[in-house]
């Protein structure tokens, strides 16, 4: 392995107008007409008044862009290098948030630096991926077999996993335990393992139901029957359902749904923001703003498959089922089909931290597309 | 995807060498480059290729598996939005425009706002009345009865239950199942008879203009009062009102927000649309809850807009302004604002006044009363009170809506040079918020008064109207007005690309034993926006604002009523369907004006140099200095 050493520094001197010239720009551009969706939705949030949410928005992409392209140029092997730090350091701000956060409906979850408000629990997912994905592409075939080699690693998903339990925000956790999970299938662990933990987790649900929040209970009972709690835990879903029914094929019109500006809708900046689009846009505008945020998980195929290194691979997988986990959770919500989770849309709904997690998630992705014909050998540790 | 057989043995490439979209380019089956071509393909490195290889498989299951919720959630969201929708009833009912009647016909009509969102609505009910001669036992029967419904008071239910009369109500509105189980209950004397309920959907949100009905379902106040033979006359016929819901429920949050930061008792809202006459909005704060008017305070129940008389301040300069410019004064000629008037006993000042000559445009935006007084007394008694007359500041507002007030003026026989002066900066005279905001509409719409209604007008019609102030007047106001939010005390109301104009006013309030009281004051603001072409005039008064910090110990209506206005402006114009318009040189030649009121297009001032500046005060030409030269004579400053 004496030629990697050198081949990593002849790379390094790879000149930036190359990478930049590698960089897909027309998943930039895809990135941006998501971000205008959500500017139009914001507008329309705001009443058509720009500087509630929508000019907050703008600038936020606009800075998230800036983040995201920088990042698309840091070579991955360095980004490999330093993945159990990022790991490190984003389990310091899960313990952090415990001990200082800012109480909001009922869980600590943001913590103010300066002018800014992070969730660290946003930040913790993508510093797993990377974590996991520097783990798995040491293995050998053999290793990925062998139990003692995954336990490590499955640690370092339940560790976060249950702290962000404790905040306690079952919604996050889940997404989080599951991007883990993704991450584990894709560099090839056995199908009855996840059956192993599948079962185990079916034995430890109704325990763990016991312990649960009220509102989390309140969440799973009225998932299963909206109309039981028509004023209470159920007016989100069914407020929302109405909005999306008076939507139609075309939708209302640029700021004309009702069920938004009269403040039926609740969070219409937030987690309802597909509401409005579809109250306004109708069916056309809902499929179009679905359509493209499905284009931007499958971007995260496409860098998955061209991959030519393990690490690569992995990052791709678990940001992709990240991101396509938040489509996926919040759509289903505001339609009813799963319990109301708190979950935004990326790229769409209204949060500065948010924002900020999910651009720097697309530059490690791009990051992950223009090396990826990089030659990575085993990491030393 | 190319495959790539994993036991190749791959010469390092330079990564990046080839196009990023060549695959087979960076394969390149013999090394180039003899140097760099030497590599040993060691074991672990094979091993990885083979995995990569193996779970290429698993990347595919979970593309599919992905593909396949996207699409279970985008068919899902076709089911919510077209096939199936939660809500198909109130599209269906919007699409016809008269609604068919219901199943059980009422006896009161629906009442909406313009877009067909219902402010009251009558259901059919059931209520419950006794006989208390039939009654055997009186406490047997009252328990049975709460079993059905618990909400009823035992003591007062027996008290009911018995006695000598043959009719007594028991409960005013049951459902269909209570019905059903007071049935089942059998007890002998229970009657029903068939009753409706009124409904509020908006509750307090427009409280004030809907009113409210009494348990019998007769209109106490409001439009249900007013309109009271019209509702019953034809049920089936939908009253549609002037009011935006939404423009309604914009403003009475601004204003709110207005009060509970600078620690207000009460306030008021109106949206008018200057070319109809429409109320879009009007709010009175503190409301009630249309649904309960019985728990309503009087205050609550008091609508401040049109029964609130209040002093309306420098607001009213701009009808003293209207009135100068219509008597011939030039926008470039003003007034001297140098010396306080003192006459009998009163003295006239100004607030942080500027203490020199001020022309017009300058007695608006620096709000001198000074000069106002001034500007008042030379048009003359006799002419100011008509033009008041005119404008119908004197007389009760004719909108269809009980609760109105007739202003509060000197009489003919009491109104004196000293009234006209006051009234000339808004003291001295009282009227209703409504009686501002027409009067703002009027000036706005190129001088048309015409009475406020809260009826919708069917597109297309023109609305009745009186000439009140000349185009050319009107002009002048508009170009004054936006001259007092870009430059003078109404700031705060600006919105970029609305171009908004208006007028701020504080006015003291009167105490009981008359005289001012020194720290309670109504804050207010009339505007109008976009000022090149005006379609609606807004209002805000908040009563009895506290100064704070934020305001940096101010309560003056440029610090309270015009940031709401602006609020209130910035939120309601999207929805009516207005976007926010670029400054072009058309729209600044229309609406600007410099403060020395000087190089209007169209209406130049002779080529007399600056330097003859009329001395104080100064006698606008024409007709007022001819007509009253010794009224004149008797305003210099003793």
């Amino acid at each position: 392995m004496i030629f990697e050493r050198r081949l990593l520094t002849r790379d390094r001197g790879a000149g930036i107008l190359e990478k930049l010239w590698q960089i897909p720009w027309s998943f930039v551009l895809l990135l941006g007409g998501v971000a205008a969706i959500g500017y139009v939705a914001l507008l329309s949030a705001g009443s058509g008044n720009a500087d509630l949410y929508a000019q907050k928005h703008a600038i936020r992409f606009g800075f998230g862009v800036v983040v995201m392209l920088g990042l698309a140029l840091v070579d991955i092997r360095l980004i490999a290098r330093f993945a159990s730090l990022g790991y490190l350091g984003g389990i310091v701000l899960l313990v952090l948030v415990l001990m200082h956060g800012n109480v909001g409906k009922g869980a600590q979850r943001w913590i103010d630096i300066g002018p800014v408000q992070l969730q660290p629990s946003e930040l913790m997912k993508i510093m797993l991926v990377v974590a996991l994905a520097a783990w798995f592409h040491r293995a050998s075939w053999e290793r990925i077999g062998n139990p003692l080699f995954l336990v490590p690693a499955a640690i370092a998903v339940l560790l976060p996993v249950g702290l962000i339990l404790k905040q306690p925000n079952l919604g996050t956790a889940l997404i989080t335990g599951m991007v883990g999970a993704a991450v584990f299938w894709a560099a090839g662990v056995r199908w009855w393992k996840f059956a192993l933990v599948g079962a185990a987790g079916a034995v430890a649900a109704p325990i763990a139901y016991e312990r649960l929040h009220d509102y989390q209970r309140a969440r799973i009972t009225t998932f299963l029957d909206p109309e039981s709690d028509p004023l209470g835990a159920g007016y989100n879903i069914i407020q929302s359902k109405i909005a999306l029914g008076s939507g139609g094929l075309w939708g209302k019109g640029f700021l004309q749904g009702t069920q938004g500006h009269l403040n039926f809708l609740p969070e219409k900046q937030t987690d309802f923001i597909f509401t409005m689009i579809a109250e306004e846009f109708g069916l056309v505008g809902a499929l179009t703003t679905l359509g493209m945020l499905m284009l931007v998980v499958a971007f995260c195929y496409v860098v998955a498959f061209r991959s030519k290194h393990q690490f690569g691979r992995l990052v791709a997988i678990g940001l992709g089922t990240n991101y396509f986990l938040y489509i996926f959770v919040n759509v289903a919500m505001v339609t009813g089909s799963i319990p109301v989770g708190g979950v935004p849309l990326p790229l769409i709904s209204h949060g500065g931290s948010a924002m900020l997690t999910v651009m720097v998630g697309f530059g490690l992705l791009l990051s992950a597309y223009v090396h990826r014909d990089a030659e990575m050998g085993p990491m030393r540790e | 995807m190319t495959h790539i057989p994993p036991h190749t043995p791959v010469a390092a490439p330079a990564p990046h060498s080839a196009p990023a979209d060549a695959p087979m380019l960076r394969r390149p089956a013999m090394p180039a480059d003899p140097p760099r071509a030497v590599v040993r393909v060691t074991q672990p490195d094979l091993m990885r290729r083979a995995i990569l290889d193996k779970t290429r498989g698993r990347l595919v299951i979970a593309a599919f598996g992905f593909a396949t919720l996207f699409g279970a959630v985008a068919l899902k969201l076709a089911m919510a939005t077209v096939i199936h929708p939660a809500e198909p009833r109130r599209a269906v009912a919007l699409s016809r425009p008269p609604a068919p009647p219901a199943e059980a016909p009422v006896a009161r009509a629906t009442v909406t706002d313009r877009n067909g969102e219902i402010l009251a609505v009558s259901l059919p009910l059931t209520a419950l009345y006794a006989n208390p001669r039939q009654i055997e036992n009186a406490p047997e029967a009252a328990d049975r009865l709460r079993r059905v419904l618990p909400e009823l008071d035992r003591e007062r239910l027996i008290q009911r239950l018995s006695g000598e009369r043959q009719f007594a109500y028991i409960a005013r509105a049951l459902t269909p199942r209570q019905v059903a189980q007071v049935n089942t209950l059998g007890i002998p004397g229970l009657y029903f008879e068939e009753a409706e309920r009124r409904f509020f959907p908006q509750g307090r949100t427009a409280a004030h203009i809907i009113g409210g009905v009494d348990v019998d379902g007769n209109g106490i106040a409001g439009v249900e009062r007013s309109f009271d033979q019209r509702l019953r006359a034809q049920p089936n016929e939908r009253l549609r009102l002037s009011l935006d819901i939404r423009v309604q429920l914009a403003l009475r949050e601004a204003v709110q927000r207005a009060i509970d930061e600078f620690n207000g008792i009460g306030g008021a809202g109106v949206v008018m649309d200057v070319n109809t006459g429409e109320v879009l909005s009007m709010v009175s704060l503190p409301d009630y809850d249309a649904n309960d008017v019985g728990a309503a305070t009087n205050d609550q129940r008091f609508n401040r807009v049109t029964v609130g008389v209040y002093e309306p301040g420098s607001t009213f300069k701009l009808l003293t302004a209207s009135m100068a410019l219509e008597n011939g004064l030039q926008p470039w000629q003003g007034y001297d604002a140098s010396r306080p008037i003192s006459v009998g006993r009163f003295t006239i000042n100004d607030y942080r006044g500027k203490g020199r000559w001020l022309a017009l445009p300058e007695i608006l935006a620096y709000s001198s009363n000074l000069a106002s007084a001034h500007m008042a007394a030379a048009v003359g008694v006799n002419r100011h009170r008509d033009f008041l007359q005119r404008m119908g500041m004197t007389a009760r507002l004719r909108i269809e809506i009980p609760e109105t007030a007739l202003p509060l003026v000197p009489s003919q026989r009491t109104w004196r040079e000293l009234n006209t002066m006051t009234i000339g900066f808004g003291h001295g005279i009282s009227v209703t918020p409504l009686h501002v905001a027409t009067a703002g509409a009027t000036i706005a719409n190129g001088g048309i008064l015409r009475q406020p209604t809260i009826l919708a007008v069917p597109p297309g019609t023109q609305r009745e109207g009186t000439r009140v102030i000349s185009e050319r007047t009107s002009e002048i106001m508009r170009r004054m007005m936006r001259l007092v939010v870009t430059d003078g005390s109404g700031r705060g109301a600006d919105v970029p690309g609305y171009f908004v104009g208006g007028k701020t006013g504080t006015a003291q309030k009167t105490g009981p034993r008359g005289g001012y009281l020194e720290n309670k004051r109504i804050a207010a603001f009339i505007g109008a926006f976009p000022m090149y072409a005006p379609r609606y005039a807004v209002y805000v008064m908040v009563d009895e604002p506290k100064p704070n910090a934020r305001s940096h110990g101010f309560a003056t209506a440029g610090w309270v009523a015009a940031p709401a206005a602006g609020m209130v402006i910035s939120r309601i114009a999207p929805i009516l369907g207005m976007l926010p318009e670029p400054v072009t040189p058309e729209i600044t030649r229309a609406i600007t004006m410099p403060m020395n009121g000087r190089g209007i297009p169209g209406y130049n001032p002779p080529a007399a140099a600056p330097a003859t500046r009329p001395a104080a005060p100064a006698r606008p030409s024409g007709q007022p200095a001819a007509a009253a030269p010794q009224r004149e004579a008797s305003l210099v400053p003793r």
